[in-house]
């Protein structure tokens, strides 16, 4: 009779541990899925955008590669060609669908042009999948009727676009993608778009300093560009570096 | 070059011009609607009157607005859609006097033609007489890519 009741503690043991085993896993695939923008609690807010990445396990490299045009059907019996290369604002092409919950709070987030918040020299363009693999009446009721929306399902295999709601921003000038992620709010859309602008800001910066010192004769490699060893420390007064 | 096509009009487009073929919805029984083609060196916003309403206030001096506005088959017979051919642009077709729309400095052009049996009328909106001759050089070039089928 010991001996039963000692095997039965065993086995329930075994059997709560096996069951918070897969409860913490369960709460795991949760949180994943939320972070990937397919939570099923709405109320939780994510604190920061989340960086897919477009090609299986391969994180994309640091720099973004050259920007396509974008051609396709519209929503009422119409065909558009919207050049996102070689014109002088940046575009933000908006990858939605009829079908994704999260793309939802997007659309309307889009349908206020002014509260978006974003800079001037910014156009915002939807693209979702061919007709064939949408639902025309839901976008028709979903896309804002001063928003240009764009079917091409070949845009999104061009951009490598992993899964709805995505965000690319593209710089017209230089033809390139500035910056490309998603979100699961506006706002954090609009960071990855303001954080892309300044990471722009910093490049140039950089480019104007190179111009100058080479245009002084400081090459690359210039040894004035380092300190030598028997150089002293730089002085510092009241807070502020001297050189 | 990026190539645009529906309702029977293609046209393929050089870097930087956007593009949009439509057919109006009927509003009316028995109506029938024809395509419209715009194109423009600068953002076409999606409320557009097929002539230009809400877009030339948006153009700068160096940009222009084309408009392909195509008629039905009751107009093939009329003297004004008498001429053959999609027709080429010259610098001194275009006046303030033409515009659907006059705004300070704009001036346009508007062109009747006939087309695989299709009536259509071309209308062109210049940002500036200083660019005019660059404008009409790169109308022409898109015109010549212009296909009308049946």
């Amino acid at each position: 009779m010991g001996v039963l009741v000692a095997v039965e503690a065993v086995v329930l043991v075994l059997l709560t541990l096996l069951v918070a085993g897969l409860l913490r896993s369960h709460a795991d695939i949760l949180r994943q899925l939320h972070a990937l923008g397919a939570g099923l609690d709405p109320e939780v807010v994510i604190e920061s955008p989340v960086a897919l990445r477009p090609r299986g396990d391969v994180a994309r490299a640091n720099e973004f590669g050259p920007a396509h045009d974008i051609a396709g059907a519209g929503l009422r019996d119409d065909a558009l060609l919207v050049p996102v290369v070689g014109v002088r604002h940046r575009t933000l092409l908006a990858f939605l669908s009829s079908g994704c919950l999260t793309c939802r709070a997007f659309w309307d987030a889009l349908a206020d042009e002014a509260a978006l918040g974003l800079p001037d020299d910014v156009r915002v363009l939807a693209v979702t999948m061919d007709a064939a693999e949408e639902s025309m009446p839901g976008l028709r009721e979903l896309a804002p009727p001063d928003l240009p929306v764009v079917m091409s399902s070949d845009a999104w295999r061009t951009y490598d676009v992993p899964g709805s709601p995505y965000f690319i921003l593209v710089d017209g000038v230089s033809g390139r993608v500035q910056g490309e992620g998603t979100g699961v709010t506006w706002d954090q859309v609009r960071n990855l778009i303001m954080q892309a602008g300044d990471d722009m800001v910093d490049m140039a910066r950089e480019a104007q300093v190179d111009r100058e010192l080479l245009a002084h004769g400081v090459a690359p490699g210039d040894p004035s560009l380092y300190r030598r060893l028997d150089e002293p420390e730089p002085m510092t007064v009241e807070g502020a570096t001297r050189p | 070059m990026n190539r645009l096509a529906a309702h029977g009009l293609a046209v393929a487009l050089r870097t930087g011009w956007e593009g949009r073929i439509l057919r109006r919805a009927t509003t009316v029984e028995h109506e029938e609607t024809y395509g419209v083609l715009h194109l423009a060196t600068f953002p076409l916003p999606e409320a557009r009157g097929d002539f230009g309403a809400g877009v030339t206030e948006l153009m700068r001096s160096p940009d222009v607005f084309v408009v392909l506005f195509e008629y039905g088959p009751e107009s093939l017979d009329s003297p004004m859609f008498a001429p053959r051919g999609v027709p080429r642009l010259r610098a001194d077709m275009f006046s303030s006097k033409r515009l659907q729309r006059p705004l300070p400095g704009q001036l346009g052009c508007q062109l009747f033609f006939t087309e695989g049996n299709r009536p259509f009328c071309l209308y062109v909106v210049a940002g500036s007489r200083a660019y005019l001759p660059r404008i009409v050089a790169e109308v022409n070039l898109v015109l010549a890519q212009l296909e009308i089928v049946l």
